[in-house]
């Protein structure tokens, strides 16, 4: 009795997570079929699969009969079965190719303003933190308050002025117009959470090193931050997830295009033609994911822990 | 140096290791929030010049504009919705996988659940909107290949449809932080509850609705509130999808604003609709950090 009710519940979340995974199952399988096969046959699998498993016994046996491939657009290919199936190879990512091509300067901008973004919170906010949480001085209370209040105002209340203010500040099309509010917002909860994290460091490790004569920044460095491996690691991911995710600030603060972010790349990609190669827009989204797939394979637990930890949720209610 | 010196000194650097800090974020998030206010009362001229206009821009937006209330019906209809789904679909997946009794086999399933996180949010509106809605998406050759060609039609064009296509993104809402967070609260539920409960009798369907929903409540809670913060003011799925069409039907306050602020140049006025859904959410913001610090708690207990 319980181990068929066990097989019954492995049945039904098998079912949600196959529903689930459906659309991303089949971006993956068109990401290798031309638009011609999805036209034709939109559930099959890729043309290109079949045709190339039937020439790996010729190309194993290193077959040097001539053989002729004639593609959609008329263009042939002819050569021996060896090369006939790296021919077949190449086009199956001929979509991740072109995708490649289009998504590089935006994975590049990505890197730059995420990067940038998150190792200047990182540092400003422990640093405020720290100093916020170990020393007392008049106005330290009223500026951690200063710091965490502007969480309650949200994103939609902010996006039109702060768009002025860039606008006026000259900063629009640049990476700045990204990186210096991305700092802003996002030391909001880095101080928020590592002030939460340091108060809770015993004072005798400090009263320690004090006796041992080490200075303030030392502390600071050598005692707070690898303390702080864990909780600093779940602040990089927020950050990092939340930032990458951002699709309308980078949208409107790039009125000319030059600075899109893989955001608002996707988009521009996607609205750039009434007709796109969808293998190549496939493509580009799954080439999109892989750095944050990489990110969670890497550091599964904080990841998680970034999530669910509710913070990251608040987020979403400031740019 | 004497002691007040010192003491002025060590203060002073405490100053100056916040200072970056504070003034980046009044530059770029008080001045912003003080601005959506006063620029509110503002009509901007094409050319720079602006004229102070009071509160018309107000009165223009709860009064005269005709998208105002189908625009917040819209809204109000996909945050119900939201509601609806993200409370109970979620919650019982994360109930299933909390029964299971292999510990890897519950960790393998968070983990399926989650993996969609990874791919950019534009990504999925626009596999939503492209493979599965569009002419010849995933729904429409689906319902061809099982015979009823006559029911396929463009989801998101189609007036009577689109709306609800709106709602169904991300179907069946399993694959996010909901799921992981419900499993949180469940594992958190004391052993001795489950064991009382287990010895009076009360499992299965009874259990679940007398023990585990209420066991939840602080998450349930936060859930609630956040996804109701999001649903006021989300609307970058309606922008990738539909921009609003057809005609308004799927417009919703957010996406007004930022189509009077970036496609009409009205900026005066898109600032009035951002204070009047801020006013809205602040009260819900305010739940929000009451429940959220209650949901920390339970989770240090």
């Amino acid at each position: 009795m319980g181990h068929s009710k066990h097989i019954a519940l492995h049945v039904v979340l098998g079912f949600i997570a196959v529903l689930t995974m459906t659309p991303f199952v089949f971006v993956l399988n068109n990401s290798f079929r031309s638009n011609t096969e999805q036209y034709h046959a939109f559930f099959g699998l890729p043309n290109v699969l079949k045709d190339a498993t039937a020439l790996v016994g010729p190309a194993l046996r290193n077959d040097t009969k001539l053989i002729r491939i004639e593609d959609e657009s008329g263009d042939t290919f002819e050569g021996t079965a060896r090369e006939a199936f790296l021919y077949y190879v190449g086009q199956a990512f001929r979509g991740y190719k072109m995708a490649w091509k289009q998504v590089r300067p935006y994975m590049l901008n990505s890197f730059i303003v995420c990067l940038s973004a998150a190792a200047c919170v990182l540092f400003f906010g422990s640093l405020t933190a720290y100093v916020l949480s170990r020393y007392k001085f008049p106005g330290s209370k009223a500026i951690f308050y200063f710091v965490i209040g502007p969480m309650m105002f949200p994103a939609v209340l902010t996006l039109v002025p702060s768009f002025l203010l860039v606008k006026q500040l000259g900063l629009l099309n640049s990476y700045w117009a990204m990186i210096l509010p991305y700092i802003a917002g996002g030391q909001m909860f880095a101080i928020f959470i590592f002030k939460g994290f340091f108060d809770g460091l015993p004072e005798d490790l400090f009263e320690a090193a004090r006796i041992d004569g080490a200075s303030h920044l030392q502390m600071y460095w050598q005692i707070v931050l690898p303390l702080s491996k864990p909780i600093i690691s779940v602040v990089l991911i927020m950050n990092i997830l939340g930032n990458w995710n951002n699709f309308l600030w980078p949208f409107v603060t790039n009125s000319d295009g030059t600075h899109h972010v893989i955001a608002s790349g996707l988009y521009v990609i996607a609205r750039s033609t009434l007709n796109p190669d969808f293998s190549t827009l496939f493509a580009a989204y799954l080439i999109s994911s892989v750095p944050l797939l990489l990110m969670f394979i890497y550091a599964t637990k904080p990841f998680i822990q970034g999530v669910t930890s509710g913070h990251s949720k608040l987020k979403k209610i400031q740019p | 140096m004497n002691r007040l010196g010192h003491r002025t000194r060590y203060m002073l650097n405490c100053y100056v290791l916040v200072a970056t800090t504070v003034v980046l974020l009044s530059l770029f998030v008080y001045t912003p929030v003080i601005w959506a206010f006063t620029k509110s009362m503002y009509e901007f001229e094409v050319g720079g010049a602006s004229r102070f206009v009071g509160f018309r821009h107000y009165k223009e937006f709860l009064t005269r504009d005709l998208v105002t209330w189908p625009a917040l019906a819209h809204m109000f209809f996909l945050t119900c919705f939201a509601v609806c789904v993200r409370l109970s679909i979620p919650l019982v997946v994360a109930k299933l996988i909390h029964s299971l009794p292999s510990e890897r086999s519950r960790y393998i399933y968070r983990i399926i659940f989650l993996i969609p996180i990874v791919v950019p949010g534009v990504a999925i509106q626009l596999i939503w909107g492209s493979m599965i809605y569009s002419e010849t998406g995933f729904i429409n050759q689906f319902l061809s290949a099982i015979g009823l060609p006559g029911l396929a039609r463009g989801w998101l064009s189609n007036p009577h449809t689109a709306l609800l296509a709106i709602a169904f993104i991300g179907f069946p809402f399993v694959g996010g932080f909901e799921v992981l967070i419900y499993y949180a609260g469940l594992s958190g539920i004391p052993e001795s509850v489950n064991e009382a409960a287990l010895l009076e009798g009360c499992v299965g369907i009874r259990k679940f609705f007398r023990i585990d929903i209420p066991m939840v409540m602080s998450q349930l809670k936060l859930v609630l509130i956040l996804t109701i913060i999001g649903g006021l003011q989300g609307y970058e799925n309606i922008l990738i999808l539909t921009r609003g069409g057809p005609g308004f039907k799927t417009t919703v306050p957010g996406l007004w604003m930022y189509l009077n602020a970036f496609s009409f140049q009205r900026m005066g006025y898109a600032c009035s609709i951002g204070v009047c859904l801020f006013i809205l959410i602040f009260g819900l913001t305010f739940l929000n950090f009451k429940y959220f610090r209650s949901a920390e708690e339970l989770k240090e207990n």
